[in-house]
Formats: structure tokens, sequence, C-alpha cells
């Protein structure tokens, strides 16, 4: 059993855990389908002259490349470790509430729709996902409120029931779609790492970033609301302001991470798993672990998935579930003893 | 509660400092000229890749994609991944100073990443017969082959011309060309293959669609009676292996002309898959199976 | 002196049609120790809940301290009232004394992290409600009555003026009974805590309790009409008056034999198979 967890002990994991995650983004942007010598690298930028190619790689695509796998897979764990706890379900994960239909709609509306036009740059169907996983999970949530008043089960059918609607309405833009918007518009959604540009990447970090920090600050209150919604009132927690601002913000860089890069599965449904497992439900620890260990896990099945069949690409989520469903088999069975599911 | 206020001063900083950074100039690409004469040049697309062979552009072509099979020379230069999936690690490796895409979707997603990083792209659009001149065209002057452009469109165009008086006044045959058989998909009226079956004297047999390569039942080929079926052949070397199982398929449309008169021809797939400078040739042998008469001049 | 809660005209109906709880009416003197009982579905855990401000009367206002309890913030009402309800078994794995940590939630500094006197606290109640030795245990691995204790723990680490219990020995074995109804009582006389349970067991309570709440099931449709409006559906008042065998028939249907103990009585419900239904004092 964990022992209860002191800020010390919470720093040191903390701190480790970033360290390993520096270590592994570093190894991993100097894996590629090309070689880069980290040494051509770093002389290869002659003031004024034009770089060698292992720093342009190295630089323009690798670098940002695992950047944007760090803060895609942060994000996606954080939001699973929030919608486990505030669902009290351990097979929650951040899609679970119609992220992914609606963000899936937005993807296929833009391309159909035939836009044209970026915003900084980007194409409009990163701006369509993120619009359409925000309005999913708003829908969802108001659909919650109406049928139970927050109840767990009234937002788990909601969101099955828009899930399925939004999943049918896609399959029917799909079916009239023409061949080209097609073939992009599914391969964006199975999860595609592209490296952007520095400010998007600093954009949609900081928002990554900042949601993590609050969702930690919530801490002790998710530890009282995932042992029991109705005591936890009594407690002193005030229940719904707390679920309303952890779903608002899980569902915000939920959005983020889809917009930036597709549906990536997996990543939020065990990672939060397999550190609960390891360290223990205690919230504050979990979430910043939990991001960090879901940012490795992404940028390693990044990597995995640029290398095994370069220089053709795998799409991410294939290599997230073929990596993350034996490991999880692995830990579940070693731990078992430790976890206890409701009679 | 100061904490929330901390964290918000936190996000503020680290938007505004990065809004400063992103006006900082060093973020700008390498390249910002394009130099009139691009010596190394990467290829994105098997078409484009004839075309700059064609051009006479051959020591210049630095990258082509995997599938860049012809003029066979081209087999041999480095390669930069697939028309589906590029490897743009591997472009950049390459240092090129010219970039030529394809208008299609996938690409332009790889055309706006090159862009962002300051390289040189020319994306060009060929999906007509029209839009394959435009092409040569620009690829010409964007390498700095005007001349050489303009004598290969030209030519192209005579050959296509004498082509075209042979069977001028003729019946239009009506063509089937099946891109898929299971399940059954044809090319359409909206696709540069129709212009290169009316090009070579014939009309396609399925009326217009919706799409362009639209999946069709066995009814519609029944009432569409077309004379002559023609499946472009999926793998170099499996001709004959196509011809014995489309013959196979085709038996149960018995009462379709072109099944009674056993007049199913299996081409070469790249020949008439790809708009390039083979486009004579590719009309050519289409002319063969629709006037089997007029061969051999 | 102000009453520790007072209920004042609450109506409260699930289904506002029919209401569950008519015009009650009831004023809890601080530091007392009050047992709430009646039959099945009459109301008790609804009034609990209404004491405890998760769910708001139809009509009618709750005072506690002489306040609206409407008025009171969340975490301010956490630190005047502990609740303990039915025990369940809860999704994830947390120990027995982070469960009852928990309570402390409210107390905690500005990172979210508890000091030291509030694991002192914790630990506290554990060995009150004789739990310590399951404190790294995770809370899913014990029995339901020891998981019913660690919940009354969690409560008393609130540290609260008021406790309301929810038929807290429900699972609890003669022993342990004995145990928590000790506990309970000598919190109520060292701090003055006023103890308001709901209990199905009417013979501790009447060794416990110094008042009681019964609740008399509704009328039904055979019964002879009331002579007044609103006929009181319940009775407050001492343990001994309000735990009198003819409130209990009337309140339970069931007859009963009773007898003294010493300062208070016991009551035995017999039913019409009972080896001494003779005794039960209704006819057959």
């Amino acid at each position: 059993m964990h022992p209860p967890l002191t800020p010390r002990t919470l720093l040191f994991r903390t701190s480790l855990a970033a360290a390993l995650l520096m270590a592994t983004m570093l190894a991993c942007a100097l894996i590629g389908p090309q070689d880069v010598s980290l040494k051509a690298a770093l002389s290869g930028h002659p003031a004024g002259g034009t770089p060698s190619p292992d720093y342009e790689i190295l630089v323009r695509v690798r670098i940002p490349r695992v950047l944007l796998a760090a803060m895609v897979g942060a994000a996606l764990a954080s939001a699973g470790v929030i919608f486990q706890a505030l669902l009290r379900n351990p097979l929650a994960d951040p899609y679970i509430l119609g992220v992914s239909s609606g963000a899936g709609l937005g993807a296929m509306l833009a391309v159909i729709g035939g836009l044209s036009w970026t915003l900084w740059g980007r194409s409009p169907i990163a701006v369509f996902a993120f619009a359409g996983a925000l309005t999913t999970v708003w829908l969802v949530w108001g659909i919650g409120r109406i049928t139970g008043k927050y109840q767990v089960t009234g937002l788990l059918l909601a969101g099955v029931v828009v899930n399925a609607f939004f999943s049918a309405m896609i399959m029917f833009l799909v079916s009239i779609a023409k061949g080209q918007q097609l073939y992009a518009t599914i391969f964006w959604l199975m999860g595609n790492m592209t490296e952007e540009d520095f400010f998007v990447l600093w954009v949609g970090g900081g928002c990554i970033l900042a949601g993590i920090v609050a969702l930690f600050f919530l801490g002790p209150q998710l530890n009282v609301i995932s042992v029991g919604y109705q005591d936890a009132r009594s407690i002193g927690v005030p229940v719904e302001r707390i679920e309303l601002a952890a779903f608002a913000i899980s569902a915000f860089i939920t959005a983020v991470a889809v917009s930036l890069s597709g549906l990536i599965g997996f990543v939020g449904l065990i990672v939060p798993h397999a550190v609960r497992l390891l360290f223990g439900p205690d919230h504050r620890q979990l979430l910043p672990l939990s991001a960090l260990a879901g940012a490795m896990f992404l940028v390693v099945a990044d990597t995995v998935a640029r290398m095994v069949v370069a220089p053709a690409q795998l799409p991410v989520g294939v290599v997230t579930a073929m990596i993350g469903g034996p490991f999880f088999l692995f830990l579940l069975i070693r731990h078992s003893k430790k976890v206890y599911w409701p009679t | 509660m100061s904490k929330w206020w901390l964290l918000s001063a936190a996000i503020m900083l680290w938007m505004a400092s990065g809004y400063a950074m992103v006006r900082s100039p060093a973020d700008a690409g390498p390249r910002a000229v394009r130099p009139q004469a691009p010596a190394r040049i990467v290829s994105m697309a098997p078409n484009l890749t004839e075309i700059l062979f064609a051009l006479g552009l051959e020591s210049n072509v630095v990258g082509v994609t995997q599938d860049s099979d012809y003029p066979p020379a081209a087999r041999n230069k480095p390669s930069v991944g697939t028309f589906w999936q590029p490897s743009i690690e591997a472009i950049i490796a390459t240092r090129p100073d010219l970039v030529v895409t394809e208008a299609f979707e996938q690409q332009r997603d790889l055309a706006r990443r090159l862009q962002r990083m300051g390289y040189n792209n020319l994306m060009v659009e060929v999906e007509t017969i029209a839009g394959l001149f435009d092409a040569i065209l620009a690829i010409g002057a964007a390498a700095g082959a005007n001349r050489q452009a303009e004598t290969l469109c030209a030519n192209m165009r005579t050959e296509i011309d004498q082509l075209h008086a042979t069977i001028v006044g003729a019946r239009p045959v009506k063509v089937l060309w099946v891109v898929q058989r299971e399940p059954l998909r044809v090319a359409g009226r909206g696709t540069f293959v129709n212009e290169m079956i009316e090009l070579a004297g014939g009309g396609n047999a399925i009326g217009p669609t919706l799409h362009i390569y639209p999946a069709v039942g066995a009814e519609q080929v029944i009432a569409a009676r077309p004379e002559v079926i023609i499946e472009p052949a999926m793998l170099p070397g499996t001709m004959d292996r196509q011809r014995q199982q489309a013959l196979s398929y085709w038996n149960r449309f018995s009462n379709v002309p072109a099944v009674g008169t056993g007049r199913i021809y299996i081409i070469d797939g790249d020949l008439v898959s790809r708009l390039s400078p083979r486009l004579p040739t590719a009309i050519k042998t289409i002319a063969q199976c629709l006037r089997p008469d007029l061969s051999g001049e | 002196m102000t009453a520790a809660i007072q209920v004042n005209q609450v109506s409260f109906g699930y289904d506002p049609q029919r209401p569950v709880l008519n015009h009650i009416d009831i004023s809890v003197r601080p530091g007392a120790f009050l047992a709430v009982a009646g039959p099945n579905g009459v109301g008790k855990s609804t009034l609990v809940q209404i004491m405890a401000g998760m769910l708001r009367p139809q009509s009618g206002v709750v005072l506690l301290e002489g306040r609206d309890l409407r008025t009171y913030g969340v975490a301010e009402l956490a630190r005047r009232i502990a609740v303990v309800r039915q025990e369940f078994v809860p999704a994830f794995g947390f120990s027995v004394f982070e469960t009852v940590l928990m309570a402390r939630t409210p107390y905690y500094g500005q990172w979210g992290f508890e000091g030291k006197e509030d694991r002192d606290r914790a630990a506290k109640a554990l060995e009150l409600t004789d739990t310590a030795r399951f404190a790294s245990r995770p809370l899913g691995s014990l029995s339901a009555g020891e998981r019913q204790r660690v919940f009354i723990a969690r409560a008393l680490a609130q540290e609260t003026p008021l406790l309301l219990l929810d038929e807290p020995t429900s699972f609890l074995d003669l022993k342990h009974q004995v145990a928590v109804y000790d506990l309970l009582k000598s919190i109520g006389q060292d701090t003055n805590a006023t103890i308001v349970a709901v209990t199905h067991d009417i013979n501790l309570a009447s060794q416990y309790c110094d008042e009681a709440l019964l609740l008399y099931p509704p009328r039904q449709s055979g019964d002879s009409p009331p002579a007044s409006p609103f006929p009181p559906l319940y009775r407050i008042g001492p343990t001994a008056e309000v735990f009198a065998p003819p409130e209990i028939q009337r309140a339970f249907d069931v007859g009963v034999f009773s007898g003294a103990v010493g300062r208070e009585r016991f009551i035995i419900p017999l039913g019409a198979m009972a080896k001494d239904a003779n005794l039960s004092g209704r006819s057959t």
C-alpha cells in the first residue's frame, strides 16, 4: 500500500520524472529516418551561411515534433486523470464525453466546406476540430445537467448519445465526400505528429501547461470527490464548482491537443491507470506524474511510429495502442492485489 | 487564493514573451530568394519526375519519390519517401533549391511545411491535360528551362493532333474504364482518363456522375452497354494473370457487348494512370484498344 | 439558548405532490444526543439530509446556530456539520488513513498539503473508532462494519459541533455497536457536540440518547379521520416518553413486549409467530 504523500516525496518524484522526460526527448530527437549527428548539428549553423542538413533536420523537424508529442501526451494523460476522477470510473478517457466525434465532425466540416484560409499558418482543420471538441463537451455537460444534476450516469449517457449522433453525421459526410477530402480527414483524425512552427508550439504548450498546473491546484478536492460525490460536499468541497472547473480545463486542454495532432487514443486511458497502479490514487501526485509520463510515452511512441516503417510513417494512435495494451496488461496482472473494483 | 493569481500572472508572461519572440526575425527561413536556375530539384510525384527528366534536367534532380520509376534512370536517384508518405527529413537532407509538389491535399500540407521552413516550393495542378501542359511550362519557367518546356509541349501536341486526325469523323467507341473490380469502380466523365479516351476516339460508357471515380453497380454496367472494357494493370508484370481474372469476372455480364466480343483489354497501369510527357503514347495505346484495325502505323 | 439546529415547518417531498416530511418543526439543543427512529421510508434519512443542507426543503427553513442554513458557504458548513451516511466501496484505492485525512481538506495549506495537526487529528479519530490498525490498508479491503467505523472516524476528524449520523451501527457487531455509542456519548460530553443519530435500534438509543424523535408513517386510507388539520406525524421528547410501547406500536405497526431495565426500559418486538407472541399486547 502506498504511504500518504508528503511534499518532499512529490517534489522528488516530479523532478526525477521531469529529468527523465528531458533525456527521453533529447534521445528521441536524435533518432529518425535520416542520420543526424549532434556534433554536426551543433556546429552546422555558421552565421549568415546556410545551415547543415543536420541542423535543419534537428531544429526544424525533430525538436518541434518531439516538443509537440510531449505536450500532447501530457495534455491527454492529465485530462485522462481528471475524467477518471470525476466520472469515478477507471475506464474513462478524455474522449468519453464525445470529444473525439466532435473534433472529427469539426475537421470533416472544415475539409468538406473546402475552406482554405489559415489561422497563424495552420490549416482550418485544426481550428474547427478544436471548436468541435469544445462544443461537444459543452453540449454533453448541458445535457447531463438537464437530465441528472451532474450525476455521473447522466453525463456518461449524454456522452454516449452525442458520440453516436455525431459519428452518424460523420459517416454521412464521409459517404458524400470526394476521395481526396476523405483521405485528408481520415489521415488527420488517425493522429499525426508534424512539426509545427514555434509560435504554435509556444501558445499550445502554454495553454496546456497552464491547464495542468490549474488542475494540480484542484488535487486535494479531486481526492475527496473521487471517493464519493455526496460525501464530498459534507466535507467542505464545493463539488459542483470544482467539477465544472476541472471538466472545463480538461476539455480545453484535450481540445488543444486534438487540434494539434488529431485523435490519439490510449494515452489518456492507460497512463493515468499505470501511474495510479504504481504510485497510488492521490491526485496531487497522480496529475503531475501522469502528465510527465504521458509526455514520455507519446514521445517514444511517435519515435517508433516514425522509424518502424521508414520512410513511411505509422499513425501514432496505432503505436500507442500496440505499446500501451500489453504493457497495461502486465501492470494489471502484477498489481492485481492492490486494485479494488466496486462490487 | 494567491496561487491562482500567480498562475494567471505566469500565463500572461508566457504569452507575452512568446509574442515578443515571434516578432524577432530569427525565425525566418534560410532561403528567401529563389535562384533563377535551381541546381538541386526534388520531385514529389512520379509524373513530375518524368517531366523533369523530359526537360533535360536529369542532372539537377537530387531526390524523387520511391514510386518514380520512369525513366529507368530515375530509380537511381535518392528517395524522399513516397507520394502518399513523403519524408520531410529526406527532402531536407538533399538540400534542395526547389521542391516540386502536386496540388493534392496530402501534398498541400507538405508544401505548407516546406514553405514555413523557408524552402522554395512549386505546386502544380496536374489533374487535366490542360493542367499537364501548364505544369510543364511552369516547371520549365521555375527551373530555367523555358525553351525545353515549350519544345516538349509542342512535340506532344503535334503527336496528339496526328493521332486525332486518324480518327476524326469516326463514331466514338463506348469505353468502360475499370479502376477497381471489387467493388466495381470506374473512371467517370470528370477525369483526365476521360479526356484521354475521347482523344483516342472513344466515349465514356458511363454518364455524368457525382463522384469522378464512382462505384457502379451491375445494372449501370449493363445499361451502359460498353463496347470495350479497359483495365489498367495494377502491378507491372501481372498483366496476364490480371487478364485471366478479368475474363472470369466479366463472364457473368454476358449481355454486355464488350464481353460478347471479348474486347477486354489490360494495359500498362503506370502509363495511363499518370499525366506525364508520355501522354501521346498513352493515348495511342488506348486508341489501339479501341480500333485494333488501325494498329501498326 | 440558541438551538444547535432548528427545523422550522419544513416540508419536503421527492415528488412535490407527495410530501415525505410534512411541517416538521423541531429544535435540538446544543450538546443533545438525539435519536431519530421510525419505520422504513418515513423520511429519517431525508430529514438528516435536509439538516445537513444536502436537500432543500420545499417550504420551511433550517436554522443552524440561529442562522439560515442556506447562508453558509460549503467550507464553512463543513466546519459546523459532519455527516456519516451509508457506507460504500469507493472506486479508487485510498488507504484508511488517507480517507480519514480527507476530512481535513478545508484546513489544508496554500499548496494543498495537510499539516502535522491535521495528521494528528486524523490519527486520533482512527484510534477513537478502533480502526488505527487498518490505517495503511486500502479502504476497499475492509469489511462493511470496519468501513463504517472508518467513515465515522472521518466525520470525527472534521471536529464539528454537530454530528449527523444515518444508521451508523447498521453493519456493526455488538461490541462495536456499543463502542460507537460510547464514543458518541463521550464526545458529546467532552466537547458539548450535538449528535443526531438515525437508528433502528430502539434499545440502544434508549440507553444512550437523552432525546428521541419518532416519525410516524403517513395516515393510511382506512384509518379514522384526523382530529385536527395537520396531525403530528412525529413526536419529539425524552426517550422514555417517545419510546413508550404504544408509540412504538403505532409507529412500527408491530406488537411489543416491554419491561424496565434500570433507568430506561427495553422493548422487544413480537410478531404473530414469535415464541412469546401471547405477550405482545396485540390480539392475533
